[in-house]
């Protein structure tokens, strides 16, 4: 009615964990990445569960992604994750460290030395 | 010439006859007055009779059938006795007496409605208020959702959320009793939204189990959510309520010929056939609501159920019992009501169950038709793999997407998890060296061998 995207959801997140808050392992933080390990769903999983891991189908993500892509707080995915973590559905890894600048000399260096390689 | 004497005598007996014609006269009209009086006297006591007669009816009237004209109105089963006589009711007095009923009878029902609709505008002008502070505490906490992770903090942000929805679902089912609009304006949402939003609003809600057998993307036009998400939840309420703590409620979400029923079964000890029919006219609509015929404290859900369906052409029906024992209870949303959401443009909520009619629960399947990427890489595989959107949402802003879907089409891959454990990596590895190492040994049939296992 109002024509804007994304009103006020109708579906408030703690139903997505069944109002847990606390996840089970303390270790994933807002950047460590997710990757589903491979083993089908059960059917018996909470649908919020369910949905983690399809966005998860197709490679890896940081539990900020997730979070964005099912429209959840990243303390919710957060929970989800480590429940699916302990049925040994899901790998996490902790976050990829922010990358140090390369040195340009380095970089000028190895540069030259292909273009040496090339002649 | 007469004599004397003889004058005497004849005036003697003229004196006597007329005496005696006067006397007979006299004794005719004395029996006559007694014949009146007695008639007078009966006339007088028939007269008595009567007025004693009709002062006990009006006292009748007014002791015993005036009171109870005015109980039956608020308690249909309550019995107006008849006059005194059994006579009366067809004489003038009877009617007479029985049109004084009728139009106390009108005018107490003029009167109800007058002070039930000035009670309704002040409940619905108060609870307006309230729902609308309401929304804007949920907007806070929502985006304290977002903004803060910390566990603890979350917990509470979570338990107040969930008050907060409570709050708002009484504050709306007051609203809409008393005739107010439901208050939002949503926009057209899947159906298994709207229902899994009505079960987060109730407090046993880890008891509700949603069966989603709809096919993706059946969604409610948008002046139909809010109100299939109230109803839900008041039948769920309902539901709740009347069943053990231990049981739990199952809703199946199913699709019909004339649209789409919702049907929520309960274990619970189920309604009386008095209870069933009293629901199934409030939940009907058909009668205007009174807050006074509520109770105290109002039960309101049915009567905002009520409300709901008439103002928004559903129907709900909790007449037949249950198969497990307690009520059950089916919400019908017409065709006209129903609408379709591309479930890859815009997915249904990630706490809203599955819809069973895909065709297995592989993640690949379900993915594609849950989020964009999979079924995007089927359109990109043709166009250009842009990596970022399609044209077809050029109006939005620019989405990361993810291809990994498309590429693996590309390889020739059909069906296959890009999963790598440690342990798998440790092996594609080992196995692209030994292949490296065969090949330089220049053996041909090991190397295809061992890439095929690699691939794997």
């Amino acid at each position: 009615m109002t024509g804007r995207r994304g009103g006020r959801p109708l579906v408030p997140a703690y139903l997505s964990t069944g109002g847990v808050a606390r996840p089970s392992r303390s270790h994933l933080e807002r950047l460590s990445v997710l990757t589903a390990a491979g083993p089908p769903a059960p059917a018996e999983l909470p649908a919020a569960g369910l949905a983690l891991l399809d966005v998860l189908a197709g490679g890896s993500l940081t539990v900020v992604e997730a979070a964005a892509l099912l429209r959840l707080p990243v303390s919710a995915v957060r929970v989800l994750a480590a429940d699916l973590i302990d049925r040994g559905l899901l790998l996490s890894r902790a976050p990829i460290p922010a990358a140090d600048r390369f040195d340009p000399d380095l970089l000028k260096r190895v540069a030259d030395g292909l273009r040496a390689l090339k002649h | 010439m007469i004599e004397l004497p003889d004058l005497a005598a004849g005036g003697l007996a003229l004196g006597t006859l007329s005496a005696l014609a006067l006397g007979g006269g006299l004794l005719r009209s004395r029996r006559r007055l007694a014949v009146q009086r007695a008639e007078i006297a009966r006339l007088r006591g028939q007269l008595d009779g009567v007025l004693q007669m009709f002062t006990s009816e009006v006292e009748h009237l007014a002791a015993q059938r005036v009171p109870a004209a005015a109980r039956q109105l608020t308690h249909p089963n309550v019995l107006v006795p008849g006059p005194l006589q059994p006579r009366t009711s067809s004489s003038p007095l009877g009617i007479g007496l029985e049109s004084v009923l009728r139009s106390l009878r009108a005018e107490l029902v003029a009167q109800r409605t007058r002070i039930d609709a000035a009670a309704q505008a002040g409940m619905r002008g108060a609870t307006r208020e309230i729902q609308a502070a309401l929304y804007r505490l949920q907007d806070a906490l929502r985006k304290l959702q977002q903004e803060y992770d910390e566990p603890e903090l979350t917990q509470t942000l979570f338990q107040l959320d969930h008050e907060n929805e409570q709050s708002l679902r009484r504050a709306q089912v007051a609203a809409v009793v008393c005739g107010a609009w439901v208050g939002l304006a949503r926009e057209e949402s899947h159906l298994v939204d709207a229902v899994t939003g009505g079960q987060a609003r109730l407090s046993g809600y880890h008891r509700v189990r949603v069966n989603n057998h709809l096919e993706a993307g059946t969604a409610l036009v948008s002046h139909a959510v809010e109100p299939v998400a109230i109803i839900v939840a008041e039948l769920l309420d309902n539901a709740l309520r009347h069943s053990a703590p231990d049981t739990d409620v199952v809703v199946n979400l199913e699709q019909v010929h004339h649209g789409v029923c919702v049907t929520i079964d309960d274990a619970g000890v189920g309604m009386t056939q008095d209870e069933r029919a009293r629901a199934q006219g409030l939940v009907a609509g058909s009668e205007p609501v009174l807050l006074t015929d509520l109770g105290d404290p109002p039960r309101m859900g049915f009567a905002a159920i009520g409300q709901l369906t008439r103002q928004f052409d559903l129907g709900v029906d909790v007449s037949s019992p249950s198969a497990y024992g307690g009520v059950r209870a089916v919400l019908r949303v017409e065709s006209h009501l129903l609408s379709h959401v591309d479930p890859v443009e815009q997915p249904p909520a990630a706490s809203a169950p599955r819809s069973t009619r895909k065709p297995a629960r592989d993640g690949t399947a379900v993915s594609v038709a849950s989020h964009g990427f999979g079924a995007e890489g089927d359109d990109g595989a043709s166009t250009a793999v842009s990596g970022h959107q399609s044209p077809r949402d050029a109006g939005e802003l620019p989405q990361r997407r993810r291809r990994v879907r498309a590429t693996g089409e590309e390889a020739g891959a059909p069906k296959k998890q890009p999963v790598r454990r440690p342990a798998d990596s440790a092996a594609a590895l080992g196995a692209l060296q030994s292949g490296t190492a065969a090949a330089r040994a220049g053996d041909d049939t090991d190397q295809t061998d061992v890439e095929g296992g690699a691939a794997r």
